[in-house]
């Protein structure tokens, strides 16, 4: 073949505490649409990053049409040639749709901004999107599709070689994907090297002519043509899923009483009649694609979202939750952010403070105070338990791997003896020891008899775990299935569960594990 | 159970290197200006000091939340003359007019919470306001004129000693004392800095966030109101432009401290040191004889200098950390 547009080589990065990218490799030919793909966590976005000049690689060389390349700014790479949709909106809110677009080139006129021509320029490049808006609407006006159009029309009008989009199609409706990969084939003919990320494997399918799939920051392939795929070896290539399901042994079986209990619950969210029970000693599955509502639930359970009809029931009494710090300390319920950065942990703060916090109300004697060896004493054993590996308790948490934040954070409602615990994608880029190491710690939580409300995108790991299998879509129940702990079979029937319910979703892979956001 | 560990404490103690520079500076001056360590002159500073200490300890609770109070100087103000004005017009006595103050400073202090906790408004914009109505309700009571007779009852308890120790230094060190308690030992002040360190993940670790933002501002302004009280005691007279300079050194002591500006972490050690920093160097510029108009200058400089350093040292810091957190293979 011709010489590459893009060729990335043995890419490695490092962050405090995770390799994000481990020697990774990627070809994209002129004329030819990339497809790139992974779970969440698996490494995308920092090879974009790379590859834009956001950050610099450890390690390994990026070559650009045959000639090594050094970014150390984006602008560099924009000046080189790459166009790139990020997966984050990169909008100024207050500035014009013809500014957004026209930003990082302003045309002068006498030294003043020239306006006429720049609504021209913006207009051409939305038509080509169908986009027949005003170019002088402030973008925040717009709606979230039409913001992502714009930053299409804007990478577009930069007329770039390469094309990074990062998941474009996230919040654009069919018609709007359509326009735009008609587009992007004729791009290709006149060829612009295109690289696509998406979580909707129909559309790459559909679109694309190689595939580069990452997992855990590692090449599972590289370039491969999309031919020689099927749906079933890429999500095998993502998921690595013969060596992911560990075997976990078998758990005792202790249900107690029912400790949790929905009726007809409806939120300001927009759940309606949510139904559930959860007992002692239960791991209930929440299973649903991304939307489905069950992040929301779990935080109006929790009382950080309004409950507006139905009751929630604690051992059988009514339980009016009113806040955060109610759930905690009066009906001890904890819940484990799948966001855990930015809502689980304190980053800056040591493993001994975050893991405390749960705690801090009740440790001082006199007038409340405590001492930091009281702190120690409490959470100490919980941190052992859970075997995290840090050189102190007062290290910092941003700097421990992945795998042992979430262990703090799990840690400080061990800590807090919470009696229900929802846990909310716990294993999301995590590596794959650190994963069996906590499926079998919410096994013995369980089996302590806590009630464990377990919310997962991951199929494989809600088949693993879970006793029940409450199935949600739009804000609602569609299904309780018992689990019996056969992966073919249980994920057709929550998927059927899902399917029958009817609507679009069936856009989506039929493996769960690409339903949630973010990578 | 655990031995004294250097390294551990060296780590821990980040004032340590504006430790240095501190002593640096007294030993410095004492041989260049021999006025510097008389009687006299040390309790010129220690006057001061006793001021100033408690007016960077009332903005550093609010840094620690991550958010600014502008209306430390204002409450301190505001109380400085009602103070005087309960005891010169009404005849109050001082405890009962020093305790009166403080409510009035914890009112203060409790409306910029209430404002901030309540309607989301950014605490800049609210401390900006109640500044201007604390600093306007002061002048229009007193039109710009002081209380002038302070009774000797005042004057001679600042000027006291409690066995062997001053006063002046007595009340810098038991508001710092009672302060570094309440931050690391409470779980109010643990709260606050868990708030300023992730708003989010502390409400979802069930903390409330509008009762930290409330209590965080009330604690300022009861402090902004002990450090006016103080202030009058200092200067003999109520005048209502006392508070009218705190902003500055209010902000500067905690950055240069070590203060995260954008909350969760604070040093009280460092926030004394630098306010004694301070000190020194108006009161270094004021015996070096040169022109006192350039303070504000070489303030500036001062606080540049510290944060860069502080700056260096993170980044050195992190690269560090994260090089071995990665060579043990976690």
């Amino acid at each position: 073949m011709t010489t590459s547009a893009l060729k990335v080589e043995k890419a490695t990065k490092k962050f405090p505490g995770v390799k994000a990218l481990d020697s990774v490799s990627l070809d994209l030919q002129p004329g030819e649409i990339h497809a790139l793909l992974g779970e969440n966590g698996a490494g995308k976005s920092t090879l974009i990053k790379i590859i834009t000049g956001v950050y610099r690689p450890d390690e390994g060389e990026i070559q650009i049409a045959g000639d090594l390349v050094n970014f150390t700014s984006p602008q560099q790479a924009l000046a080189a040639g790459i166009g790139t949709v990020h997966q984050e909106r990169n909008l100024i809110p207050h500035y014009s749709i013809a500014e957004n677009i026209m930003l990082d080139r302003l045309p002068t006129k006498f030294g003043l901004i020239d306006r006429n021509y720049m609504r021209q320029h913006a207009k051409h490049w939305m038509g080509v999107l169908d986009l027949h808006i005003d170019p002088d609407l402030p973008v925040r006006r717009l709606s979230v599709a039409q913001m992502q159009l714009v930053e299409i029309a804007q990478a577009l009008s930069m007329q770039s070689r390469i094309l990074l989009l990062d998941e474009p199609t996230a919040s654009i409706t069919g018609n709007e994907t359509a326009i735009l990969f008609n587009l992007l084939r004729r791009l290709k003919d006149e060829g612009v090297a295109t690289l696509f990320v998406s979580h909707k494997l129909e559309e790459v399918f559909e679109l694309c002519d190689k595939v580069t799939i990452l997992r855990d920051g590692r090449n599972a392939c590289e370039s491969v043509l999309i031919k020689e795929l099927d749906k079933q070896k890429i999500v095998t290539h993502m998921i690595g899923r013969d060596e992911d399901v560990s075997d976990i042994g078998k758990r005792k079986d202790n249900l107690g009483s029912t400790k949790l209990e929905l009726k007809n619950v409806s939120t300001a969210r927009g759940h309606h009649r949510i139904n559930l029970q959860v007992k002692e000693g239960e791991v209930l599955g929440i299973y649903g694609l991304v939307g489905a509502g069950r992040s929301e639930l779990a935080k109006a359970i929790m009382g950080a979202e309004r409950i507006t009809g139905g009751e929630i029931r604690i051992d059988g009494k009514p339980a009016r939750i009113k806040s955060v710090q109610d759930a905690l300390q009066n009906w001890r319920i904890g819940y484990v952010s799948e966001n855990r950065k930015e809502e689980g942990l304190i980053l800056a703060h040591s493993v001994a403070k975050n893991t405390g916090i749960t705690i801090w109300h009740r440790l001082g004697k006199v007038l409340s105070l405590f001492t930091d060896a009281m702190e120690r004493l409490e959470i100490k054993p919980f941190v052992e338990k859970l075997n995290v590996i840090t050189p102190s308790l007062e290290q910092s948490v941003g700097n421990l791997s992945g795998g042992n934040q979430q262990k703090v954070s799990v840690a400080k409602w061990l800590a807090a003896q919470v009696e229900i615990l929802i846990i909310d994608e716990p294993t999301v880029g995590i590596d794959i020891r650190t994963k069996g190491y906590l499926h079998r710690l919410i096994w013995n939580l369980a089996e302590q008899g806590v009630a464990v409300l377990l919310i997962s995108s991951d199929m494989s790991e809600m088949v693993l775990l879970a006793d029940r299998v409450v199935v949600m879509k739009d804000m609602q129940i569609v299904g309780d299935l018992p689990n019996n702990h056969q992966y073919e079979g249980m994920s057709s029937q929550i998927m059927h569960c899902i399917h029958a319910s009817g609507s679009e979703v069936g856009e989506t892979v039929e493996d769960g594990v690409l339903a949630s956001q973010g990578a | 159970m655990k031995k004294f560990n250097f390294s551990s404490l060296l780590a821990k103690a980040d004032w340590l290197p504006i430790l240095g520079v501190t002593v640096l500076s007294i030993i410095i001056l004492s041989f260049i200006a021999p006025a510097f360590l008389t009687r006299t002159n040390l309790f010129v500073m220690l006057r001061i000091l006793s001021v100033t200490a408690i007016v960077a300890m009332a903005q550093m609770i609010v840094i620690g939340l991550g958010q600014m109070n502008l209306a430390v100087g204002a409450i301190g103000g505001l109380v400085a003359i009602l103070f005087g004005g309960m005891m010169e017009v009404y005849g109050i006595s001082v405890p009962l007019a020093a305790l009166i103050g403080l409510l009035i400073g914890i009112a203060c202090g409790f409306i910029n919470g209430a404002l901030i906790a309540f309607t989301g408004i950014n605490g800049f914009i609210v401390t900006l306001a109640t500044m201007s109505i604390y600093t306007g309700l002061n002048y229009g009571i007193t039109e710009s004129i002081p209380f002038y007779h302070m009774p000797e009852q005042l004057i001679a308890w600042y000027d006291s000693y409690l066995g062997p120790i001053p006063n002046i230094v007595f009340i810098p060190l038991v508001t710092a004392t009672l302060v570094a308690l309440f931050l690391f030992r409470h779980p109010w002040g643990r709260y606050i800095l868990a708030v300023g360190g992730n708003p989010a993940a502390a409400e979802l670790s069930g903390i409330s966030v509008r009762k930290t933002t409330l209590v965080a501002h009330t604690v300022s302004g009861t402090l902004g109101a002990l450090a006016g009280v103080v202030s009058v005691a200092r200067l003999g007279t109520a005048e209502p432009t006392i508070g009218a300079v705190w902003l500055l050194p209010s902000f500067a002591a905690p950055v240069i401290g070590g203060a995260v500006l954008a909350g969760g972490h604070v040093s009280v050690v460092g926030t004394m040191i630098a306010v004694v920093m301070i000190l020194l160097l108006e009161n270094g510029l004021f015996i070096a004889r040169t022109n006192p108009y350039y303070m504000d200058f070489f303030l500036g400089l001062l606080i540049l200098a510290a944060v860069v350093f502080n700056r260096w040292r993170t980044i050195k810091s992190e690269k560090k950390e994260a090089a071995v957190v990665i060579g043990e293979k976690v």
